[in-house]
């Protein structure tokens, strides 16, 4: 008993608590680290805010001189302009695939004999080319080169002639000509065969022959193209006198910049020399207020001239919608026919209600900071850099970010859903040991290394089948574009598929092993089992994985910047499902595609951090909905 | 006295470890017949023998000797093994209703043999209830979640569930294991009422309850069957001395 000895009032008892010890040590280095990585966090989104909020009242400022200088007037005509060119577009479209349908068969001959002797020059050009060259240059004396070169042209042609594509729609008289012709043909010779330009004449006839018939539609569409001629040139020589304001008021925007920015210094200065000094400067570089009043009187002197084109145009376009053609003999010429039948009458009532807004157009009036929000948040257009008028509406990309999630989601979640379902109820322990891996694995490949699979194989892959005959049912084929919303979903899909497949298979797994038996002792087959009891318990885990998925899906960025096609525009709707076949542009793209260009500060800059702020928030309400979803099964 | 379950020289073996030997054992029908015995002795595997759900379990299974259920060896290779469940009922140890309401829990089994007329479902669910004596506790939500019940409650969900599509047999793996006293006697007096209709096997750890409620009792011990017989006579008359020492608490 060494402490019976310890008086009462000594300060160093047994179990006195020593000082700071290592082991406090440590949990403070733990606790700093995660400390840290909030302060991160926070960090991050008060930059975003920061970089992000500065844009609205910037846009504001834009969208003013847009309305000030008079840019908006001049759109007001502009848009219908715009519409009528279209439209003769869509017109001239139907008319040309009407002619071309009906010449079906001359195309496809002059197509396929073309076909046929291109296979042959591209097998064939390198090694002519060295003959030819080396003829050129004279190389008489080295005429064992010649000759070798000349064997190795000749085994070419003859592989080559071997290897050509099939012509199904030329007789086997033609074929046999054609290819005898090329057999013959001479080292020098620059003409197409004669089948291959008798055909293209063929098909020329035939085109001309189909035009009679259909003289009045062409001259339809002539008349509806000229009667746009008198308001393009009204906005064309109004476009230039407002880009001149514009131009002035910018420049005084800027000058008055740098005046506060001198100021701002001249108040910090330190010495009272140096504050006088800059303070002059200030004063010297007032900018003359540009004149704004001047040419917006000059703009709107033309206001009746305005008028009186739409009018025009509205009058001598009105019958020519009657004399359009009911329907056309082509599938597709008869699809853009109904469209352009479709517009016509909102076009003319566009054209109407154009009046009234160029009547009470009103340059003073004001542009609310609410109108520069609406405006990003709804604007059908996202122009940058260019020379006419900047506008940020995400709109079109959010509609390609959507677009590729739905087909992304509409591939992934049947496959990721069904191979968790598998794996976890049927496989077999080999199985299991083969597929799980493997699934998991997809995650380990670089999006980059997966976007070129998708442009070199996966794109071209498709293009080439949608160019089948028996696919040309499919909507949207074939495929104009290579790179487009399909092709970028399906790479997405292969991405999300392991993220989907694992959180499903393990909400499943999670599921007590008490229910499954519980159901087979009251004699249900394994099937029943999984589908009465397993997956309606693991309900809410599979939708967290489909959450989790779609958050991964729409916040990846390098994928569908090189796959996408990056077209800034609204699908056109019009097409159906064809829709989904036409390239555009996403949220996450045009950051990483844009953000290393723009000027640091600018309004483009911020409008891409607002942009980033939207995609932060989206993904984070997608993660907290799925979190509670997990959270919900685990209660 | 006809038998339900005739057990023949049963041997069986988990990934070749052998758990139950040579069990050879009559279960008469719409008795109690109760299986005692210090855990680990194989009551629980033989009992999972006869709805045949041990085949869940990856390399278990039996190698040698039969089991018939009214006279028929279950364990040929042509056994529907679906109607077979559906002929015997089962009740866990864990009360493990669905996460369902009260009213799915009970109906599962009839949807699975594909009912679907409303007023018939209603009926063979109330019955149900009824013989489970838990009806009157559950009539006025029977469609919010199982969840919701007290244990005892669950438990007699669980038995109601397993009921409602009329088995013949009934096997109770420790129905009362996880439940207090109260509820406890609640489904002890409801064997009591279903063995009237219903053959009942019954393992327990409880000697207490299998003297309450079995008729015959089973005593198992390291995968052996030391003694079987009417439940008094196992208690009160014991013939072997390993018996004696486990129904008077002197085993060890």
């Amino acid at each position: 008993m060494p402490n019976e000895e310890i008086p009462e009032n000594q300060a160093a008892h047994r179990f006195k608590k020593r000082g700071f010890s290592f082991e406090s040590a440590i949990r403070y280095f733990f606790a700093s680290n995660a400390g840290l990585t909030i302060v991160i966090l926070t960090l991050i989104i008060v930059f975003l805010l920061k970089e992000g909020l500065g844009f609205f009242p910037g846009y504001r400022r834009e969208l003013e001189v847009y309305r000030i200088a008079g840019l908006e007037f001049v759109d007001i005509s502009r848009k219908n302009l715009t519409d009528h060119e279209q439209l003769t577009s869509v017109l001239n479209r139907a008319y040309y695939a009407e002619i071309n349908g009906k010449c079906g068969r001359e195309l496809l001959r002059s197509q396929e004999a073309n076909a046929l002797f291109n296979a042959y020059t591209d097998q064939t050009s390198s090694t002519r080319d060295l003959v030819l060259n080396n003829t050129q240059a004279g190389e008489n004396k080295e005429s064992k080169i010649l000759a070798a070169l000349g064997t190795n042209f000749a085994k070419q042609k003859a592989k080559a002639l071997k290897s050509l594509p099939a012509t199904p729609h030329l007789s086997d008289r033609e074929r046999h000509d054609l290819i005898e012709s090329i057999r013959i043909r001479s080292l020098e010779s620059t003409e197409d065969p004669a089948l291959v330009t008798a055909l293209a004449e063929e098909f020329s006839n035939a085109q001309q022959k189909q035009a009679e018939s259909l003289i009045g539609m062409r001259a339809t569409i002539d008349a509806f193209d000229a009667a746009g001629a008198e308001l393009s040139m009204l906005v064309s020589e109004m476009t230039e006198m407002v880009t001149a304001t514009k131009e002035k008021i910018q420049d005084a925007d800027i000058l008055e910049k740098d005046r506060k920015t001198l100021l701002a210094a001249a108040s910090s200065a330190k010495d009272a020399v140096e504050r006088e000094k800059l303070t002059a400067e200030a004063l010297a570089s007032l900018a003359d207020k540009p004149d704004v009043e001047g040419p917006i009187k000059k703009l709107l002197e033309r206001r009746p001239q305005c008028s009186d084109a739409h009018r025009a145009l509205q009058k001598s376009v009105e019958p020519l919608a009657a004399q359009l053609p009911e329907s056309l003999s082509q599938p597709e010429a008869s699809r853009l026919l109904s469209a352009a039948r479709q517009t016509f009458p909102v076009f003319i009532t566009n054209l109407e209600k154009t009046l009234p807004a160029i009547r009470d157009w009103n340059d003073k009036a004001p542009v609310e900071l609410t109108a520069a929000i609406g405006s990003f948040l709804t604007g059908k257009d996202w122009v940058t850099g260019g020379e006419w008028q900047d506008f940020y509406g995400i709109l079109p990309l959010a509609a390609g970010s959507l677009m590729i999630s739905i087909v992304a989601l509409v591939l992934a979640i049947p496959s990721g859903i069904g191979a968790a379902v598998y794996v976890n109820q049927f496989a077999s322990n080999r199985e299991q040991s083969l597929i799980k891996p493997v699934i998991e694995f997809i995650q380990a490949i670089p999006s980059v290394v997966l976007g070129f699979i998708g442009i070199l194989v996966f794109g071209s892959v498709l293009r080439d089948l949608s160019t089948w005959d028996s696919l040309s049912w499919i909507p949207g084929f074939p495929i104009e574009e290579r790179l487009n919303i399909f092709t970028a979903g399906c790479l997405l899909a292969l991405m999300s598929i392991p993220t989907i497949f694992s959180l499903a298979e393990d909400a499943l797994n999670n599921v007590p092993s008490a229910y499954a038996e519980a159901s087979e002792a009251l004699g249900a087959s394994r099937v029943q089992t999984t589908f009465r009891v397993i997956i309606p318990a693991a309900f809410s885990g599979i939708l967290a994985a489909v959450l989790l998925g779609f958050g991964r899906v729409i916040g990846e960025t390098m994928v569908v910047l090189l796959v996408a096609g990056n077209r800034i525009k609204i699908p056109d709707f019009t097409s159906g499902l064809g829709s989904f076949l036409q390239p555009s542009h996403t949220l996450t793209g045009i950051i990483a595609q844009e953000l290393g260009e723009v000027p640091l500060g600018s309004v483009h800059y911020r409008a891409l951090f607002v942009v980033g702020i939207l995609l932060f928030a989206v993904v984070l309400t997608i993660n907290a909905t799925a979190h509670r979803f997990v959270n919900k099964m685990k209660r | 006295m006809d038998t339900a379950i005739e057990i023949k020289n049963l041997t069986f073996a988990y990934s070749g470890k052998q758990v139950l030997h040579d069990v050879t054992l009559d279960i008469p029908v719409r008795q109690v017949t109760a299986f005692i015995g210090p855990s680990g002795c194989g009551k629980s595997t033989l009992l999972r023998c006869f709805n045949r759900i041990n085949d869940r379990i990856p390399n278990a299974k039996v190698t040698g000797g039969s089991i018939y259920v009214h006279g028929i060896d279950i364990n040929r290779r042509d056994i529907d093994l679906q109607e077979l469940r559906r002929r015997i009922g089962m009740v866990f140890q864990k009360y493990n209703p669905f996460p369902k309401s009260i009213y799915e829990n009970v109906a599962f089994s009839l949807r699975l043999s594909g009912l679907t007329k409303r007023t018939q479902l209603d009926e063979i669910v109330e019955n149900a209830l009824q013989s489970a004596a838990l009806w009157d506790e559950v009539k006025d939500r029977l469609h919010s979640s199982a969840f919701g019940l007290s244990g005892g409650q669950q438990q007699r969900l669980c038995i109601a569930r397993a009921i409602a599509n009329q088995p013949e047999i009934l096997l109770m793996d420790e129905p009362c294991a996880a439940l207090d006293p109260l509820a406890t006697l609640k489904i002890e007096e409801l064997i009591y009422e279903l063995k009237k209709q219903y053959t009942i096997v019954i393992v327990t750890h409880n000697m207490a309850q299998a003297t309450r409620c079995s008729d015959r009792t089973a005593f198992m011990y390291l995968g052996k069957l030391i003694e079987y017989g009417p439940t008094m006579q196992i208690f009160e008359t014991p013939k072997e001395p390993q018996t004696e020492a486990y129904v008077t608490g002197t085993f060890g």
